[in-house]
């Protein structure tokens, strides 16, 4: 590094040079010339302050950098045999071993998403996860978004400096999906599937939001398809899910992509609709997005919407969970503590 | 968007109770977010006249009034004429005016959302005062505190909130929902959907309907250029004459503030009512303002802002308009933001005498695009970005100018101009055939009954009993596809009487998805053997990946960031594990291990289509801290949980020792000289990489000492286990026989190396049909470091006949004979 100040530039390289014999290398930071240097600092007119200063500062930050440097050399370990199936001189007893299987835990998260993925492998639909980057077409264009169309100011997405796209909902894999199943489809096969997946959104954090969550999309298409399919679908999965009987009820919405839309609701699985405080004593819990396939997006995955008519929802898995464990932060999720982790088999 | 439900029965019949309505409300137009009782909160206020005000002794602000209730309110004190004493202290309060009175014992209704605030009797220097007279402010319909409400209608006696239909309820329903649904921004398209779902017919006014031309006037020469006809497909403008500003009817204010908007004079509050009744926004612009910033004529062009072009706001803020932004012009300068907001300059004020009224139709996404831009967000913007129709401009001009001859005496004073206006576009017609409906539906109703529906909410349409032909109203611009028409139908009829069925499927089972399954049987091996699973964010701090030894340039960066921490898209998840592991020390953890099953992502790795490949990564990493008792280098415990976890899926591995530094940004953060490949068993199939990490990465993220970890690939994992089928092995009837063989070997010999020489030297020297095994037993390093002694057992049964150990130990020394002439070994 070349430094500007002519005393600097010599002190550095007095210093340096003097690096290379020194026994202890830390040394060389309580070089006296380094804090005579600080001392003129403080003495200097203010306008010449700030270019001293930084340029002092420039040599310690090189200064200990050279430190560290000399302690990973010293600090190198041994080689050692990695083709070996244990250390050398390590007696029986001390060899590796797998910690108690009660240390042990699966991820809440991903623990649900396991039992909700098996419930509609049991009802006949296949999955496939989401990607975590994607590009405007798939995000948005396949699904009938128009450019510039304000239903995008909804979706508060991170952009990559390319103009790539971190997904805000897993209805970016639909056209993927369905163009991938089209050929089934025809063969006289309905497509069926969920995509679970990683998705984000610009938004900032508390107890309440993550701008990372995960979210389980489905789709169903096949002829003659219609709107009750689409309800008793949802209705069933949640059912099973919850292991009890449930009501249900949509409210219209807006989706670009679903027409008709809906929110879907369920009767309060924790209170039987009596009101308590994961409802916020309504009785009810909006749990999800849905709606009819819209024909544009049929179209546009060369599904001919003449004959096929399809349905699709898309669900949060976090609210899942901490409905379930009554977990008070979303933020405990992303946060790799074995404290919360562990609470959990 | 709140609507007033006494505002809506104006338009139609409600007979629902409120609990009824907002449900239905929810179930078949939109969710509601709240529902505010807005009667309570006006309850026992009385319109009283004022008969006596007198300035109060001691005081130089406060006067004494008696006021005249029609001896309404009880419990209060009253003068032998029944008058009440109330202290007063706004400045406009004279004998003979008609005021709102709050009785004690009643809320102040600015004070409702908050502290609560109860009127009493007290004393004021030494006079009762019972209760107040309130102010605009004090009765949340305004921002005027400076005197008394005035109030125009009713008597003394009469009860206030009947008499200006504040005994209403606001029903706030999402926005949301009503992205593609401009006309339920104004409160006859919300009173056109409650009677649409309520089954009942509903009729549109005759005005909004009729679309009554305006008689032009003269007096104020106006010219208007619409030179963007493609962005706005409608701007028509009048000019009015003879106009007093003022505070409008009290009804008028009370109408904008149970809606939510704050009553500002009668001009700009009379284009707000019709904004909210309607969903069209207007703009009010000075005459006379317009004209001395015009040449000779007043004059609005709708173009494009000039270079340099600026504009100071409504708002106050000067702003540049985008090159592509909609302004209003004279022939001089921009004066006004089309669709988003007027100028300053021309800004309707209390001397204001002619104004220009405009109502015109923007287009949605450039006013989404200006209003983002310029970060600008009004009620204009709101309406005008669903996508307004141009077809209703007509009428909604029309009833405003009636509006503003009644509050503000205006008079034409010039032809409506509607330069350039492009309205020709056929109003889409759509046909339907009863089937698409009913199959979309899962329903069976007839032609009648569809036709009924949408006739409700004013849809022209016949039928031949198969299909319906649908007219779309001119307030609609949501409908084009035969879906669109089954939404309306569905909703119209209530998606709660829909048949739930669930689809029929054949026995055919569903695949699993082989990755998913990985994943999940990863999950359930490494966390039977202790490890805890992580979920960490797929976007990290540049710094954490320089920390570990990699390449931020490499790693997709986030142009919109919530904040550095979250700036680049992870390149492998070896950082984000390690970053986690110094805080679960510092919890008290001193052994544990950690792992993430996740994506990462390279710039300079593409697939077939283009887009970023997304590996598909397993991390593992175990750590140690000082309080805990280890042996050995951390490498091996590291290696015991991937032999583990790989024995566990079948698939047996080999490690290959590093030469140089990799340059993968995987291999980064690893030590080379303790760190080694992962192959599948004797195969170039690589799987990732296992090791401990370099001392700079160590010390960067605080990890314990004994800390080593792997991370591999699961795609390259799932692919070799699909060709690894297991085996099995006939057992061997004859007993086995078990020995050791112990070698002293230089140490630069590898392990892995040796074994394979003796596994090979026993091949060739073993009994025919047998069946060998060789396992480690111990490795020994003396104190000089040159050698080592390794021991491996063998056990060896035939299948033919019973072994003898003198056999067996003949065998082993063919072994070590051959051990000897390849490494100079040395049998112990």
């Amino acid at each position: 590094m070349a430094y500007h100040n002519q005393q600097i530039a010599e002190v550095a390289e007095a210093l340096k040079k003097r690096f290379g014999s020194l026994e202890n290398k830390n040394e060389i930071l309580r070089a006296a010339e380094l804090k005579a240097l600080f001392d003129q600092l403080k003495e200097l007119p203010s306008e010449e302050r700030a270019a001293f200063g930084k340029e002092i500062n420039a040599l310690r930050q090189e200064l200990q950098q050279m430190v560290l440097g000399a302690q990973d050399k010293t600090e190198k370990l041994e080689p050692i045999d990695v083709t070996a199936p244990f250390d050398v001189n390590v007696p029986e007893g001390k060899r590796p071993q797998l910690l108690s299987s009660e240390a042990g835990s699966k991820h809440p998260l991903m623990t649900e998403l396991e039992r909700v993925l098996d419930i509609f492998y049991r009802m006949g639909f296949t999955a496939v996860e989401s990607r975590e980057i994607d590009d405007d077409y798939h995000m948005f264009t396949s699904l009938n978004f128009p450019e510039g169309h304000p239903a995008r100011d909804d979706y508060d997405t991170f952009v990559t400096t390319e103009g790539l796209i971190a997904p805000a909902h897993t209805s970016t894999m639909q056209n993927r999906v369905l163009q991938a199943q089209k050929d089934n489809l025809e063969a006289g096969n309905p497509i069926a599937a969920v995509i679970p997946g990683r998705v984000f959104r610009n938004e900032d954090l508390d107890a309440r939001h993550e701008h990372t969550f995960y979210q389980l999309e489905g789709v169903y298409v096949d002829k003659g398809v219609h709107a009750g399919n689409l309800i008793a679908t949802l209705k069933t999965f949640l059912q099973e899910y919850y292991s009890k009987e449930l009501e249900v009820k949509t409210q219209p919405f807006y989706f670009p992509f679903t027409e008709p839309s809906f929110e879907f609701a369920i009767s309060c699985p924790f209170c039987d609709k009596k009101g308590c405080n994961i409802c916020s004593q309504t009785g009810w819990i909006e749990l999800l997005g849905c709606g009819m396939i819209h024909p544009a997006v049929l179209h546009e995955a060369g599904i001919d919407p003449e004959k096929y008519i399809g349905f699709a929802w898309g669900c949060g898995i976090e609210r899942l969970v901490m409905m379930k464990y009554g977990i008070e932060d979303v933020r405990y999720f992303e946060s790799a503590r074995l404290d919360f982790l562990r609470q959990f088999a | 968007m709140k609507v007033s439900l006494n505002w809506v029965k104006e338009y139609t019949k409600v007979d629902l109770s409120i609990d009824e309505l907002v449900e239905k409300i929810g179930v078949q137009l939109g969710a509601v977010e709240q529902v505010i009782n807005l009667g309570e909160r006006y309850q026992g206020i009385v319109i009283v006249k004022v008969v006596e005000c007198k300035k109060l002794e001691g005081s130089d602000h406060l006067s004494l009034c008696r006021v005249d209730d029609g001896g309404k309110a009880k419990d209060v004190e009253r003068g032998s004429d029944g008058f009440v004493q109330v202290v007063c202290g706004a400045p406009n309060c004279k004998q003979g005016m008609l005021v709102a009175w709050l009785p004690p014992g009643v809320t102040v209704p600015s004070s409702w959302d908050g502290d609560k605030f109860v009127l009493e009797a007290r004393e004021i220097r030494g006079q009762k005062s019972n209760g107040m007279l309130a102010s605009a402010k004090e009765l949340a319909i305004g921002d005027s505190h400076e005197g008394l409400l005035e109030l125009d209608e009713g008597k003394p006696g009469d009860d206030f909130a009947a008499t200006y239909k504040m005994d209403d309820y606001i029903i706030d329903i999402e926005n949301k929902m009503f992205t593609h649904r401009p006309d339920c921004f104004g409160m006859l398209g919300v009173a056109r959907e409650i009677a649409g779902i309520s089954h009942q017919q509903f009729r549109s006014p005759n005005w909004y309907l009729a679309k009554a031309p305006v008689q032009a006037g003269n007096g104020l020469a106006l010219e208007v250029k619409n030179e963007l006809p493609g962005l706005v497909p409608r701007f028509m403008a009048v000019a009015l004459q003879g106009v007093t500003i003022g505070p409008s009817p009290v009804w008028l204010q009370t109408y904008l503030s149970r809606a939510g908007v704050r009553p500002i004079n009668n001009v700009v509050d009379a284009t707000n009512y019709m904004m909210l009744l309607t969903g069209q926004p207007q703009h009010a612009y000075d005459y006379d303002k317009v004209k001395a910033q015009s040449g000779e004529t007043a004059t609005l062009i709708v173009r494009n802002p000039h270079s340099n072009e600026k504009l100071t706001l409504l708002n106050g803020k000067e702003i540049q308009p985008r090159p592509e932004a909609i302004v209003i012009a004279t022939d001089k300068q921009a004066i006004g933001l089309g669709g988003v907001m007027g100028g300053a300059d021309t800004e309707v004020d209390d001397s204001t005498q002619n104004i220009i009224l405009e109502c015109a139709t923007f287009d949605m996404y450039s006013i989404r695009r200006t209003s983002m831009e310029h970060g600008i967000f009004s009620d204009a913007v709101t309406r005008y970005t669903k996508g307004q129709s141009p077809f209703q401009n007509q009428a909604v001009l029309t009833k405003t100018i009636e509006l503003l001859t009644d509050v503000a005496g205006a008079k034409v004073a010039s032809p409506v101009i509607d330069d350039n206006h492009t309205d020709t576009k056929d109003i889409p017609e759509v046909k339907v055939a009863v089937d698409f409906v009913n199959v979309r539906l899962g329903l069976a109703l007839d032609a009648n009954e569809i036709s009924d529906l949408l006739t409700n909410v004013e849809f022209e349409n016949e039928h031949d009993g198969e299909t319906v032909t649908v007219g779309t109203p001119f307030w609609r611009t949501d409908i084009e596809l035969r879906e669109d028409v089954v939404e309306e139908v569905g909703r119209l009829y209530g998606y709660d009487h829909l048949p739930l069925e669930l689809p029929k499927r054949d026995l055919t089972p569903a695949p699993k998805d082989q990755l998913l399954e990985l994943k999940s049987r990863v999950r359930d091996v490494l966390s039977a053997a202790g490890a805890s699973e992580v979920l960490t964010y797929s976007f990290v701090h540049g710094n954490l990946l320089e920390k570990a030894g990699q390449d931020p340039k490499q790693a997709f960066q986030l142009n919109n960031a919530l904040s550095p921490d979250l700036q680049y898209y992870r390149l492998s998840l070896t950082p984000s594990l390690l970053a986690s592991i110094h805080p679960n020390v510092k919890a008290g953890y001193d052994r544990f291990v950690l792992f993430e099953i996740g994506k990462a992502h390279n710039q300079t790795q593409k697939d077939s289509d283009g887009l970023p490949t997304e590996f598909e990564m397993l991390d593992v990493v175990f750590a140690a801290s000082s309080k805990a008792d280890v042996t050995g280098a951390a490498f091996y415990q590291a290696r015991k949980y991937l032999t583990d976890l790989c024995g566990t899926l079948g698939l047996p591995l080999e490690f290959r020792p590093i030469e140089a530094e990799e340059d993968y940004q995987v291999a980064k953060p690893y030590d080379h000289m303790r760190s080694a490949k992962i192959f599948v068993l004797g195969t170039d199939i690589a799987l990732g990489m296992i090791g401990e990490y370099k001392a700079s990465v160590a010390r960067a993220f605080k990890l314990p000492k004994f800390t080593a970890g792997f991370g591999i690939g699961l795609a390259a994992l799932q692919e070799a286990l699909t060709h690894s089928a297991q085996k099995y092995v006939a057992l061997p009837k004859y007993p086995k026989v078990t020995q050791d063989i112990s070698l002293k070997v230089p140490s630069e010999l590898s392990y892995r190396e040796l074994y394979r020489f003796v596994w090979d030297a026993i091949s060739k020297v073993r009994p025919e049909n047998a069946l060998p095994a060789l396992s480690p037993v111990d490795i020994y390093q003396g104190g000089d470091k040159k050698t080592k002694n390794i021991t491996f057992r063998l056990e060896i049964a035939s299948y033919e006949r019973t072994l003898t150990d003198q056999e067996v130990n003949n065998l082993l020394d063919k072994v070590a004979e051959a051990a000897k002439a390849k490494f100079g070994a040395e049998r112990l």
